[in-house]
């Protein structure tokens, strides 16, 4: 092999650059689908909020009682009355349509049963094969429709001549307040936005670092990206890794600008460490593809297996359904992704900001991740020159 | 005779496309392994990772600075809700903050000083819950347990409060039971759980997502290497480029047939998930829903220059796809050009056409806005993959003259 006068880390930097320019693709994938990503995540919720979702009511009282409980109900922010059915068949169809997200029976004879203290119940019906959406209505329901229950014995009491006081105290001697702490209006996009962005990036950087290796192994370009290194395969990959590092490393803190800058997602912390965790992800994401790739450098199926793993993420991230709740095996092999420490870092970062002292193992790890690809690069170096591998697809 | 020896032909190539096809796909370990791993071990693996269905026994601290016998009753029935799991009451509301901190509780409930005192004086007592927002999933089971249990406290204190009633009130008062009771059904999701909601979407998008790749491999493969100049008989008359994409559409809905028999078919029965969906309704939405995707990979073939280059485009995009489809937020509380783009992709239909019938018993009359949409899909996607095919034919003949 011959000594290039060149320094080798600036030869494969250029290399890579030339290489970028020559194909659409990499911009594609740089540039154009993360840009995508931040648009899709900042613009899905909307403004966050479920709000004026659509419900039915079946009203078979058809009394002012009734229709004042329907007033009640559609004042309600979070849902809005759309549709009124005759019977509640009917409405169990529209539901299955999903015209409307749920809906509210007040039986016939309401207001009569009521007034002569016999018995009666209102039911509501929320969908629950949409769980996400059904919860929310759930909670709008119970919250409008338990102080209808509550109604008759308060004007009991008042014709009593009891004070109010005296007759919540009887009713409810007990009460709760409840907290939902830095999301206090339980917003989607403060919720999903930022780590189901970065969910999306991980993978572009994973199945990214996979193609830039692996398309030298396919395209018999590995040789020259060697020499261009002199022989050395570490220079080999920082060399190449950089352009990609900082040009995702941009488009991760542009993205975190729109999200906490433009769209205010409530933060503490500053941009900095929020910042660095992202570029570390992209670090880490980097490594951990190296790593899959080098064990087996056969670019079809490694880049098939990394955008497995890469979905994966968007499950053991734990974001949606907590990562302890699952079996411990799963929620042991969640932390094998660096977008599990993101997340852990990032909601720590963003939910109190408690402070390093609480997260700094997750740092570290993804730091350590850049560890274990360094021990298979003579193996990796070794491929390239024995052209191995060459010939499975 | 000459129409029948044409007819003759175009089957003759038709079947020939598919063996054809199926030798492709047979002989590509990474094609093999995209359909292995995507359709059963992901088909599984997801179904395991979302077994436990609900959250249980999340962790909380109860701060109990009352330390009353009511205040211990509390923390009992808090402990004993199948949600909540009450892991310390025996530290201050610092030290609790500092488990929270450290994630090892998801949730605070304290019980202040003289919260039996005041209820023994006849005043509203209030206890606070601080809940964490890093999942939804806590904050709802938080807030489940905790209504239960206050609810229930009430019912049973309530009689000890007429003593703080005028004597002449206490009969009329202890006899206002109010008779209107409201009463709360979740539909369509009979565990309540979050797995039962999300895993029969995720096995719709995944059928979608394995057959972009697939596609996206062998038409890439074929650009690569200009195999597809194979196909360069299509070009010479108008029902070549027909059967071109027809035998690589059957062969694929052959393929799919098989693993949504998998998916869709099996696992909810292995699995316990809801599938109270008639069965011929369901094969009646896969018709479209895999012509449509087959359809709309072809024509995306345009795109792609080689075998693994596609896959960066499609693979980032799944989780995507559930949101897309209204399965999980709300479509018309998104944006209208989302709402627009639902309209676009097969899986985004398809997906919730699937979840309509499948967990919510809805017929076709129920899923016709879906429906219809993918059979608009399966025409416009066909002459775009049509279009596409023979674009591509056209380039690789171009760059073979030129050589």
């Amino acid at each position: 092999m011959k000594e290039n006068k060149q320094n080798p880390l600036l030869a494969v930097l250029k290399r890579e650059i030339d290489r970028m320019i020559s194909r659409r693709i990499y911009f594609g994938v740089t540039i154009i689908l993360p840009l995508f990503c931040i648009l899709f995540m900042a613009t899905i919720f909307n403004n966050g909020q479920m709000e004026n979702i659509p419900i039915g009511v079946v009203d078979m009282d058809g009394t002012a009682t009734s229709r004042n409980i329907i007033r009640n109900v559609d004042a309600v922010p979070t849902m809005t009355v759309t549709k009124h059915f005759a019977n509640p068949a009917e409405a169990r169809l529209a539901t299955q349509r999903k015209e409307i997200y749920g809906y509210m029976v007040i039986p016939s004879d309401f207001e009569n049963r009521m007034m002569d203290g016999k018995s009666t119940t209102i039911n509501y019906y929320y969908h629950y094969a949409l769980l996400s959406v059904g919860s929310e209505i759930l909670g709008a329901f119970e919250n409008v429709l338990e102080p209808i229950a509550l109604t008759p014995t308060i004007m009991k009491g008042a014709s009593l001549g009891l004070t109010s006081d005296q007759i919540m105290s009887f009713i409810m001697p007990t009460n709760q307040r409840s907290n939902a702490l830095f999301n206090p209006d339980l917003d989607y996009s403060v919720y999903l936005s930022n780590p189901f962005f970065f969910v999306f990036l991980q993978i572009l950087v994973l199945l990214t670092t996979v193609y830039i290796v692996g398309s030298e192994l396919k395209f018999h370009t590995a040789e020259d990206w060697l020499e261009k290194a002199n022989g050395n395969m570490l220079i080999a990959i920082v060399g190449k890794f950089i352009p990609y590092t900082i040009i995702f490393s941009c488009i991760a803190i542009f993205g975190n600008y729109i999200m906490f800058g433009m769209l205010h997602i409530p933060f503490s912390c500053g941009f900095l460490p929020l910042n660095l965790s992202s570029v570390l992800l992209i670090i880490a994401s980097q490594a951990l593809a190296l790593f899959v790739f080098a064990i087996f450098p056969v670019m079809g199926i490694i880049i098939s297996i990394v955008s497995m793993i890469g979905s994966l993420g968007a499950t053991l991230c734990g974001v949606t359904f907590p990562a302890p709740d699952m079996y411990p095996v799963i929620h042991g092999a969640s932390y094998l992704l660096p977008i599990r420490h993101f997340v852990m870092i990032n909601q720590n970062l963003l939910y109190g900001d408690y402070g390093f002292a609480y997260t700094w193992i997750n740092w570290v790890v993804l730091i350590l991740y850049i560890v274990p690809p360094l021990f298979l690069l003579s193996r990796l170096k070794r491929v390239i020159i024995e052209h191995k591998y060459e010939g499975i697809r | 005779m000459k129409a029948f020896d044409n007819i003759k032909l175009f089957f003759t190539r038709l079947t020939e496309g598919i063996i054809d096809e199926i030798k492709t796909i047979g002989t590509s370990y990474a094609i093999v392994l995209v359909l292995m791993g995507g359709i059963f071990v992901y088909g599984l693996l997801y179904n395991y990772m979302y077994a436990p269905n609900e959250v249980t026994n999340a962790p909380i601290a109860v701060v109990d600075k009352s330390k009353t016998p009511l205040s211990r009753e509390i923390i009992q029935m808090l402990d004993a809700t199948p949600e909540l799991m009450v892991r310390t009451d025996a530290l201050g509301y610092y030290e609790a903050q500092e488990l929270m901190k450290r994630n090892e509780i998801v949730g605070i409930i304290y019980i202040p000083h003289q919260f039996e005192t005041k209820i023994q004086r006849g005043e509203e007592a209030l206890f606070t819950t601080y809940q964490t927002t890093t999942a939804f999933l806590y904050y709802l089971a938080i807030q489940k347990a905790t209504s239960f249990v206050m609810l229930t406290i009430n019912d049973q204190i309530r009689p000890d409060q007429l003593v703080f009633l005028p004597s002449k009130d206490v009969p009329a008062m202890a006899q206002a039971q109010s008779p209107v009771s409201v009463v709360g059904q979740a539909l369509y999701n009979y565990t309540e759980g979050y797995g039962t909601y999300l895993i029969p979407a995720v096995l719709m998008v995944i059928i979608f997502q394995t057959l972009m790749m697939v596609i996206a491999m062998i038409s890439g493969e074929e650009k690569e290497t200009n195999h597809i100049l194979k196909y360069k008989y299509a070009l010479t008359s108008k029902s070549g480029i027909v059967q071109v994409i027809l035998s690589k559409t059957m062969t694929y809905g052959l393929l799919y047939a098989l693993f949504s028999f998998f998916l869709l078919g099996l696992m909810p029965v292995i699995f316990d998930l809801p599938n109270i969906g008639k069965t011929m309704d369901i094969v009646h939405l896969l018709i479209p829903y895999l012509l449509a995707s087959s359809f709309f990979g072809l024509a995306a073939s345009v795109f792609y220059t080689d075998s693994d280059a596609p896959i960066l485009m499609i693979a980032f995009f799944s989780v995507g796809l559930i949101f897309l489809s209204g399965v999980s937020y709300p479509l018309e509380l998104m944006p209208w050009y989302w709402r627009v783009a639902h309209f676009i992709f097969p899986a985004a239909p398809g997906t919730l056409a699937f979840v309509k019938i499948n967990s919510m018993g809805a017929g076709i009359s129920e899923i016709s806005v879906e429906y219809i949409t993918l059979w608009i899909q399966c025409i416009v996607y066909f002459i775009l993959a049509c279009w596409a095919y023979r674009y591509n034919i056209r380039k690789a003949v171009k760059k073979e003259t030129l050589k």
